[in-house]
């Protein structure tokens, strides 16, 4: 089982993923290559959709912390959105719930 | 990695987990088998085992085993086995760390031809099913 990512510009500025799936060893290395390109200074805002994500492991995390350091480094937003119990849960678990930008709605 | 998680939801529907705490054993089995598989195989195909029960313990009190035998070299050096500081905001080095913190018990055996690994979970619960595999 794969990842589903599709992404949008929500403002010009602004782009967006969202994702669809479980994000682990096997299909971080996707996400990660669909992220990278957006890590510069062409946007200002990068959001992450995980709506219709059930699970995440560390390979996931360690994908998005990529994320918050572009956003520490260039001063542009991070942000995680419609974040499932479980996937916020292992985000408590690696104590990264207060150092992202998250998001509870699903209008990200 | 998703039979493994089936295998997981499974026993914790078993002993009566929540969605958080299935997850979680889930994660950490995730977790394990990933470390094997970078860290072990180095990302080649190797042959891993995979065994996982309950034990009943009397007092509404059960035991989640999982056990992992892979083939991979050795592991000598025990720090690996700690993760890295949880505070340290950094893109690897989590999957340690998190199967510590969601499993009571974690054991590593080096053994001549691979590795062993043995993860507890303790589970207070009164909807416990009777013994099973």
């Amino acid at each position: 089982m794969g990842i589903e990512i599709t992404e949008d510009h929500p403002a010009p500025d602004c782009v967006r993923l969202r994702i669809s799936g479980d994000i682990n060893i096997h299909t971080s290395p996707e996400l990660r290559e669909r992220l990278k390109p957006l890590l510069s200074d062409e946007y200002k805002e990068i959001r992450i959709a995980l709506d219709d994500v059930r699970f995440i492991d560390s390979s996931g995390i360690a994908t998005l912390v990529e994320g918050l350091q572009w956003s520490r480094s260039s001063g542009g937003r991070f942000v995680l959105s419609g974040l499932a119990n479980t996937v916020r849960d292992v985000f408590v678990l690696a104590k990264l719930d207060t150092v992202f930008d998250i998001e509870d709605n699903a209008a990200a | 990695v998703h039979v493994l998680q089936s295998i997981v939801e499974v026993l914790g529907a078993r002993v009566g987990l929540d969605e958080i705490a299935t997850n979680r054993l889930a994660l950490a089995v995730d977790e394990l088998y990933a470390n094997i598989a970078k860290h072990g195989y180095h990302g080649k195909p190797g042959p891993v085992e995979f065994e996982a029960h309950i034990h009943r313990e009397s007092g509404g009190i059960a035991q989640l085993h999982f056990e992992f035998r892979d083939h991979a070299p050795a592991i000598k050096d025990k720090e690996i086995l700690n993760g890295r500081d949880i505070n340290d905001v950094a893109p690897g080095g989590l999957g340690m760390h998190l199967i510590c913190s969601v499993m009571d018990e974690v054991q590593h055996e080096a053994l001549p031809d691979g590795n062993r690994w043995h993860l507890v979970a303790n589970i207070k619960t009164e909807a416990l099913y009777e013994h099973g595999h």
